[in-house]
């Protein structure tokens, strides 16, 4: 184990005092967990493109849980409006504007896990219940359920419209490197329909890492539309893992923009397990300079007649590194099921790198599948023509490079997001090498 | 009348091989000229040339345009100063709005002559205006340029974007191919909307059925690298009906044609 996983695992909060007793217990695991493997290393199949020497090398260490005093001045300003916005600072709100919609209930972890929320519990111990083999991969969620404290709980009642609520996630400045541990519970019942949208972006330049596991559960014919967008600061850390259960006929949509991080490491899990539910994730990746980020997203299906759509584009320019992998296992009994795996990646430089991986593995009838994963260059004939029309090289590369990343924006509902978030693409988009 | 474009002995080759051996043509401003020719002659290695496009060596001659070395510019700066290729094969470019990419080449262009850019207010007033004139409906606006056009929409776009663009010199190749008549009307009307004694205009075409909607100045053939015989536009009409058979038979001896002048290398 690293020296940094040693010093973390010493860190670790005790647990005499955790009350429920359920807590506890998944705390204990998590530590147990965290003990054992501590954080991943390459030597893991799934670690294998994205090393932590940055973490190493910094003298990082655990964000204690002590109220910290809210600096409105250093709140980043909110990409779109929203119907409720929660502020989280180092992991945990300290703002709260707009209105909280009949039927939704959000609380901070930290109460609900002391009230009790209808299906926490359960949601919470679906993440320890994993098979502990596989879970070497898993040290930053194993810290995560180690300090299980801070964080926000959202719950939808059955039938409720909640519209679009925005975390606003930041970290603040301390003198040494911090690692806050934070989770995201979304509970939507029956007919409920949630927009979740998710910004990241601390202002200066940070050093922290910010380790988030996200979880949800959609019930039958729940919707939630889950929006990510990152731009943090080169030197951070975001580590962050997504786990969405799908009951009969939910829907989850994701759309993932990356922009920013110095190592962005994100997993994306999606495991439907009603009949007829639907996966739709989404993601751009954008890299220069030497930023890293890693993309593992995960569709499982378990039930009859899904569907899922995993539809990727990636840039990398610099010396930028991007990692993707895309997997969709079919499980025996989900006959019927549709799954669609796209990645594409432009490279724009030589000493950029993107390593892609498709998997798929059916087990069951009558599986419509496609995959296709691909990393080049530039079109030259395009930068010609579009130079041919007065465009200057640079204004060519840029408008293409904006264009095939524009293709996942354009797939968002809302226009005037999709604008916001096209014009943040190409204010940061990586340029060629000449 | 000046001249607008000399291009002297050309010589260029493409991936080693010599595709041009000496080509001279000398157009005076307000002028068109057909270029036409058997398959493989080197009429859009000409055009591609003019344009800038890469994988072209020049390895002997020159092209002066309004006086300046063409050769030596950016394919941008061709454009800024008033070259217009439309090409043969108009290039797909997904995700890039046709209007927005129209307008930012506009305005390049108009930037570099120290004019001032369009809005998108008055930018779209003027595309409305060539789009009436050209009969072509505004569909096209609103699609990534080219992407999943027509043969036919592709060239009428071509068109479109020269109208709006308002070259000084505009380089068509092959731009009738694969048209049906009413589309190839459609071209010919923009070319002659576009004629002016400012302007200068090179159309390449295999055959001469353009030439019906488009009287040209002059007529070249271009065979083996070189223009082999100039004239007026009834050369247009005798290669129609010859054909470039001719060529192989070792002359042009046998092409009967009042205004034929064989071209002379320097």
């Amino acid at each position: 184990m690293s020296e940094l996983s040693s010093q973390l695992a010493a860190a670790l909060p005790d647990n005499k005092q955790v009350r429920p007793q359920w807590l506890k217990v998944i705390r204990e695991s998590g530590a147990e967990q965290f003990r054992t493997h501590g954080l991943p290393t390459r030597k893991n199949e799934a670690w294998k493109y994205t090393g932590l020497a940055r973490l190493d090398q910094s003298e990082m260490q655990l964000a204690s849980d002590m109220d910290k005093p809210l600096n409105e001045g250093s709140q980043p300003v909110p990409i779109a409006e929203s119907e409720l916005q929660l502020n989280l600072l180092d992991g945990q709100i300290v703002a709260q504007s707009g209105n909280v919609p009949t039927g939704l209930t959000v609380l901070p972890l930290a109460d609900a896990l002391m009230n009790g929320i209808n299906g926490l519990q359960n949601l919470l111990e679906s993440l320890s219940d994993e098979n502990p083999k596989s879970s070497s991969g898993h040290g930053f969620s194993a810290l995560n359920s180690a300090t299980l404290e801070s964080g926000v709980v959202i719950h939808a009642a059955s039938g409720t419209e909640a519209g679009r609520l925005s975390l606003v996630w930041s970290s603040s400045q301390d003198e040494k490197p911090q690692l806050f541990n934070s989770r995201v519970c979304v509970i939507l019942e029956q007919g409920a329909k949630l927009e979740l949208l998710e910004q990241f972006e601390s202002p200066g330049d940070n050093a922290n890492t910010s380790n988030i596991v996200f979880q949800a559960e959609l019930g039958k014919e729940a919707q939630l539309q889950h929006i990510r967008f990152q731009q943090e600061s080169e030197n951070s850390v975001l580590i962050t893992r997504t786990e969405v259960l799908q009951q009969e006929n939910s829907e989850y949509t994701y759309f993932g923009f990356d922009l920013g991080g110095g190592l962005v490491r994100h997993d994306l899990h999606a495991s439907l397990l009603g009949s007829g539910a639907k996966s739709v994730i989404n993601g751009a990746y954008l890299l220069d300079g030497n930023r890293h980020v890693d993309n593992h997203a995960r569709v499982d299906h378990f039930a009859k007649g899904g569907y899922s759509n995993q539809y990727f584009r990636g840039v990398a320019g610099g010396s930028g590194r991007a990692v993707f992998n895309t997997a969709v296992c079919v499980h025996p009994g989900a006959d019927e099921t549709e799954a669609r795996q796209s990645n594409a990646n432009v490279l724009l430089s030589a000493r950029a790198e993107i390593d892609t991986k498709p998997e798929l593995e059916i087990y069951a009838d009558e599986v419509i599948a496609s995959h296709g994963a691909t990393v080049g260059q530039l079109d030259e004939l395009a930068v010609f023509y579009l130079r041919s029309r007065g465009l200057d090289e640079q204004e060519a590369r840029q408008l293409l490079t904006t264009a095939f990343c524009q293709s996942v924006s354009d797939k968002l509902a809302d226009p005037v997001l999709r604008e916001i978030i096209s014009q943040r693409m190409m204010d940061v988009m990586p340029q060629a090498d000449r | 009348m000046s001249s607008m474009l000399k291009i002297t002995n050309l010589h260029a080759t493409v991936a080693g091989k010599e595709i041009l051996k000496g080509l001279n043509l000398e157009l005076k401003t307000g002028e068109i000229h057909a270029i036409m020719g058997p398959n493989g002659a080197g009429k859009s290695t000409l055009g591609n040339i003019l344009a800038g496009r890469e994988g072209y060596e020049v390895t002997q001659g020159e092209v002066l345009f309004n006086g300046k070395n063409l050769l030596e510019m950016e394919p941008e700066t061709r454009a800024c100063e008033g070259v217009f290729l439309a090409f043969q094969y108009p290039v797909e470019i997904p995700g890039v709005n046709n209007t927005y990419f129209l307008r930012a080449a506009l305005n390049a262009q108009r930037k570099y002559r120290g004019e001032e850019m369009l809005d998108s207010v008055a930018f779209l007033r003027l595309v409305r205006q060539k789009l009436e004139v050209l009969h072509i409906g505004d569909g096209l606006l609103h699609r990534a340029v080219n992407e999943g056009f027509s043969g036919g929409e592709k060239k009428r776009n071509e068109i479109f974007q020269m109208a709006v663009l308002e070259p000084t010199l505009a380089i068509l190749d092959e731009t009738d191919s694969g048209l049906d008549i009413d589309a190839l009307k459609i071209v010919a009307e923009g070319v002659n909307r576009l004629r002016s004694k400012d302007r200068g205009m090179i159309v390449i075409t295999h055959y001469q059925r353009l030439l019906d909607y488009i009287v040209p100045d002059k007529v070249h053939v271009l065979a083996d690298g070189k223009l082999v015989v100039s004239g007026g536009a009834d050369l247009a009409l005798k290669l129609e009906e010859q054909g470039y058979a001719w060529l192989e038979d070792g002359g042009i001896a046998t092409l009967n044609v009042d205004s034929a002048v064989q071209s002379a290398n320097p």
